[in-house]
């Protein structure tokens, strides 16, 4: 009834399962598409298929609430074995009993994973990836780099900022990050509404588009959030123009968790995926590969690679530690607040 | 009734399609919209509290008159801009007629997305008309990430809609009305507003009322060139399925844009009636 249900809302025909019966020794796994997906083909399911003989069927899929859309579709008869999906989706999808509680006695590498990790799956799938939240901002024409989130409080910058609104969680990190710095708890956040409202004329979008990294690359602005993993990689990619940065204030993780879709008809091979993306050797390829931080306490990314994020040493200091399941609880009160104090004070 | 069995088979197909397609969803829909949801975690029941929170929420009355709004002032520029293109469609007796109509359809053969995309290229600070206006020394105007980039997004994108509807519509305009108030001495513009509009206006409350109901439901247009700053229904419906998970309240604000746009639908066809009568 659920899944009809669920068409029906959405009418997410993208979230149509992947058009062939599974065959055994073959594990589908849903996660993000792009960069994220050329980079975890290469890193992670190829040396899994090769080492293990199991073929892995990477099923793109936009967004973490697509994922939970087809996981909802498809509860009576799963297609997908795997699912890579953003910390507060997956703890509905937990909750709903769409995925797995996952136990140390049948995976015994859950007990190297970091305990953010840990805490954030719950008892479902841990935590995958660490991403962090960056301030992206242009290197050749923003003339002073910027050192913090306060440097953007100046009014040379009206119309050359970007900032990703509620209820998009960089807009959520954001406000705690800000919070944190104020008052050193991130969810007091009456002050920090009040700096907000006097940024918000300088902004030129609450909501990037395409994306933030786009528009600072092509100078539509000179400052943008972001999550670092990706910043790093268009970096790379641009030779340095995007410049990233870790504000004095602080970050936010942004943490996906890897889980074992309830009901898998391959459920052996989606467990053995599971340990091998959570191993020391997966972790730290796809670490060197794209920045994400490893979740797992063993892995050894090149330092170069670790340098570049959040789990450095002199980074982990500046992690805010935000409990998402509290953040769920407060994030559509952020997200009205946002609305009508920040954004109606940012007309343009 | 055996003459009403072949006509009733011929329908079947489409009824099971527009059952499966439509109906059938919408029912889910509204059967959805008395579910629970708490953090993102949807519980089945029967209850009228997201409703309830809607009704109570001033910012999605704010929302809807700005919906309404915004479709209104979108559908009467679109009417405005295509009505002399429609006319001229209409009487031209060139060759080139069904070549121009193509052209005047055109942007229909475009994803909504890449022309967004186009306007984004156009309107943005550092855009081709921001460029053209700092060469005459006119300071950088904001005409995107706001409500004037929706505006005009979202007054291109119905425009095609609306040139059809009028081309559609102007076949009930008799030249030779037109032709016997010039023989009286009327002048062009008073045969235009004293025969061509009012034996046309059908037409524009047609074109008028398709614009309106497509700039009500727009979504492409005020999500990608409001910065953030443009909450339509239609993007209150996308952030409560897609970014905070609240389906309920999704399906919810669905049910009552539909209703509304349904009461509004509704209104027009008995004004029109009575103005008819």
């Amino acid at each position: 009834m659920r899944g009809t249900l669920a068409v029906g809302l959405l009418g997410l025909a993208c979230t149509i399962v992947p058009a062939r019966a599974q065959a055994p020794g073959q594990v589908v796994l849903m996660a993000y598409p792009g960069i994220f997906q050329d980079n975890y083909v290469d890193t992670v399911t190829r040396p899994f298929s090769q080492a293990s003989g199991t073929a892995v069927q990477y099923f793109p899929t936009t967004n973490s609430a697509q994922m939970l859309g087809t996981l909802r579709t498809q509860k009576g008869d799963p297609q997908v074995d795997v699912v890579i999906m953003d910390t507060t989706t997956a703890a509905a999808a937990c909750a709903e009993g769409l995925v797995e509680p996952l136990t140390e006695a049948e995976m015994p590498v859950l007990k190297d994973v970091h305990q953010i990790a840990r805490q954030a799956g719950g008892e479902c799938g841990p935590g995958v990836t660490f991403d962090h939240f960056v301030m992206t901002w242009n290197t050749q024409t923003v003339q002073t780099p910027p050192t913090a989130w306060r440097d953007l409080w100046n009014p040379a910058y009206r119309g050359r900022i970007s900032l990703s609104s509620p209820p998009d969680i960089q807009g959520l990190v954001l406000t705690a990050v800000l919070a944190h710095a104020e008052t050193g708890d991130w969810r007091n956040v009456n002050s920090t509404f009040q700096k907000l409202r006097e940024i918000a004329p300088l902004v030129q979008t609450f909501n990037p588009q395409p994306d933030s990294y786009t528009l600072v690359l092509n100078d539509q602005v000179g400052f943008a959030t972001g999550w670092n993993a990706r910043a790093q990689y268009y970096r790379d990619q641009s030779n340095g123009r995007l410049g990233v940065l870790l504000p004095a204030e602080g970050t936010g993780f942004q943490i996906n968790t890897i889980n074992v879709v309830k009901g898998s008809k391959n459920r052996a091979a989606a467990m053995a995926f599971v340990t091998y993306a959570l191993s020391p050797d997966a972790q730290a390829a796809f670490t060197n590969r794209m920045f994400y931080a490893p979740t797992n306490t063993q892995a050894r990314p090149s330092a170069e690679a670790l340098g570049r994020t959040a789990a450095a040493p002199e980074s982990m200091s500046k992690v805010v530690a935000i409990d998402w399941a509290e953040m769920v609880k407060l994030r559509e009160a952020w997200n009205q607040r946002w609305r009508r104090e920040v954004i109606a004070a940012g007309g343009r | 009734m055996r003459r009403r069995l072949p006509g009733l088979l011929l329908c079947a197909p489409a009824a099971f399609v527009l059952g499966l397609c439509f109906v059938w969803p919408m029912l889910s829909l509204f059967r959805m919209s008395f579910y629970e949801g708490e953090g993102g975690t949807l519980i089945p029941a029967w209850s009228l509290a997201t409703f309830t929170r809607l009704a109570e929420d001033p910012f999605v009355r704010d929302v809807t008159l700005d919906s309404l709004g915004l479709a209104a002032f979108c559908a009467t520029m679109a009417v405005l801009l295509a009505y002399p293109m429609a006319l001229f469609l209409f009487r031209t007796t060139s060759r080139l007629r069904g070549l121009l109509a193509i052209a005047a359809v055109m942007p229909l053969l475009v994803s909504g997305t890449a022309r967004v995309i186009g306007w984004m290229a156009l309107l943005s600070d550092q855009g081709l008309i921001n460029q053209l206006l700092g060469a005459f020394g006119v300071p950088t105007q904001p005409l995107i990430n706001n409500w004037t980039g929706v505006r005009i997004g979202l007054t291109e994108s119905v425009m095609p809609y609306a040139i059809l509807a009028l081309i559609a519509g102007l076949g009930r305009l008799d030249r030779r009305v037109e032709a016997a108030a010039a023989s009286l001495g009327a002048g062009p513009l008073t045969t235009f507003w004293r025969i061509t509009v009012p034996m046309t206006l059908p037409a524009i409350s047609a074109a008028w009322l398709l614009a309106f109901v497509l700039g009500v439901s727009a979504f492409i247009t005020p999500k990608l060139m409001g910065g953030g700053r443009v909450f339509t229904l239609a993007t209150e419906i996308f952030d409560a399925a897609m970014e905070t998970l609240d389906w309920p309240a999704a399906a919810a604000l669905s049910v009552y844009a539909l209703l509304l746009l349904s009461l509004i639908v509704a209104a027009h066809a008995a004004l029109t009636r009575r103005a008819g009568a």
